[in-house]
């Protein structure tokens, strides 16, 4: 190397490359065991709410058996609820005990055609 | 500075190591402005030129290519590779256009910088990464001859003749 090159070499530094744009190192696969772990987490999570769904029903639910009170001025008890999933397991374990509760139910939210002012008589002076 | 930093700042050999997101991202800083001037001498675009570094570091990045034992000699010889396939697969057609500055003139010199582009386009491949590695990788000759893989005598032949070519081209502007 002599002094003309040095000073050549000087020169030639005058100049810059561009610098690159920004390296998108966001994009970087994040290691196995971590996203074995996300995976994991994230799994739990969606069991974990399912399960206490399906252990702590909410109102929304429950299925609403809502007769209308203008039609049906007998009925007893408005808004009377029976949720579905007390009776899915009462039918496996205990369909005689099931039965008896539907009855009972029907007895308190259906229309009752009995008594003095049942469905049927206001129909029939209609 | 540590052996592993010297060694990603220059081109001295690494054992034989996993590289770190770090470690890449050292060797970005440090070579990047470098390889892109580099990528750009064989396409005619800027942004496939970067987008051709882009692509090499991400392979580095995501442990796609074995590891090299020297990054930078890796690193120059991926983004010539990367550039020449991308090249032959007419990715860019078009000639290299002359008119775009891949190089800045410190004294605003654009004609200053555009002859230098241009001259070091025409320069032999093996010519011109010996130039670039040196003035913009700032690697010794030793350096470059322990990443290119042959003698420093064959380096230091190369980098003359292309200063001398260099030279000749640039005599208007380096004098003004």
């Amino acid at each position: 190397m002599t002094w003309q090159d040095d000073r050549f070499e000087h020169y030639l530094r005058e100049f810059q490359p561009l610098k690159p744009r920004g390296f998108p190192w966001q994009t970087r696969r994040l290691p196995e065991w971590l996203r074995r772990l996300a995976a994991a987490a994230v799994v739990t999570v969606v069991l974990g709410t399912s399960l206490w769904f399906a252990t702590h029903p909410s109102e929304r639910g429950k299925t609403e058996i809502v007769t209308n009170g203008a039609l049906v001025p007998e009925q007893k008890a408005t808004g009377a609820s029976l949720s579905l999933l007390p009776l899915t397991q009462l039918a496996v374990s205990d369909p005689v005990r099931l039965d008896a509760q539907l009855a009972a139910a029907s007895r308190r939210v259906l229309p009752d055609f009995r008594g003095e002012r049942s469905t049927l008589r206001v129909l029939a002076k209609e | 500075m540590s052996y592993k930093r010297k060694a990603l700042a220059t081109g001295d050999p690494l054992e034989p190591k996993k590289l770190t997101g770090e470690d890449v991202r050292l060797l970005y800083d440090r070579h990047g402005p470098a390889l892109l001037a580099y990528a750009c001498s064989f396409v005619a675009d800027t942004g496939i030129a970067e987008d051709i570094v882009h692509q090499v570091f991400v392979k580095l990045l995501q442990g796609e290519t074995a590891m090299p034992e020297v990054p930078v000699a890796y690193l120059y010889r991926a983004v010539r590779n990367t550039a020449l396939n991308a090249r032959r697969n007419g990715f860019r057609d078009a000639p290299l256009d002359h008119a775009t500055s891949w190089l800045v003139h410190r004294g605003g010199n654009r004609e200053a910088a555009l002859a230098l582009q241009a001259a070091l386009i025409e320069l032999p491949e093996e010519q011109r990464e010996v130039v670039v590695m040196r003035i913009w990788s700032g690697m010794t000759l030793e350096e470059i001859a322990s990443a290119a893989g042959v003698s420093l005598n064959t380096i230091a032949s190369r980098y003359r003749y292309a200063l001398e070519k260099l030279r000749e081209r640039l005599k208007p502007y380096e004098k003004g």
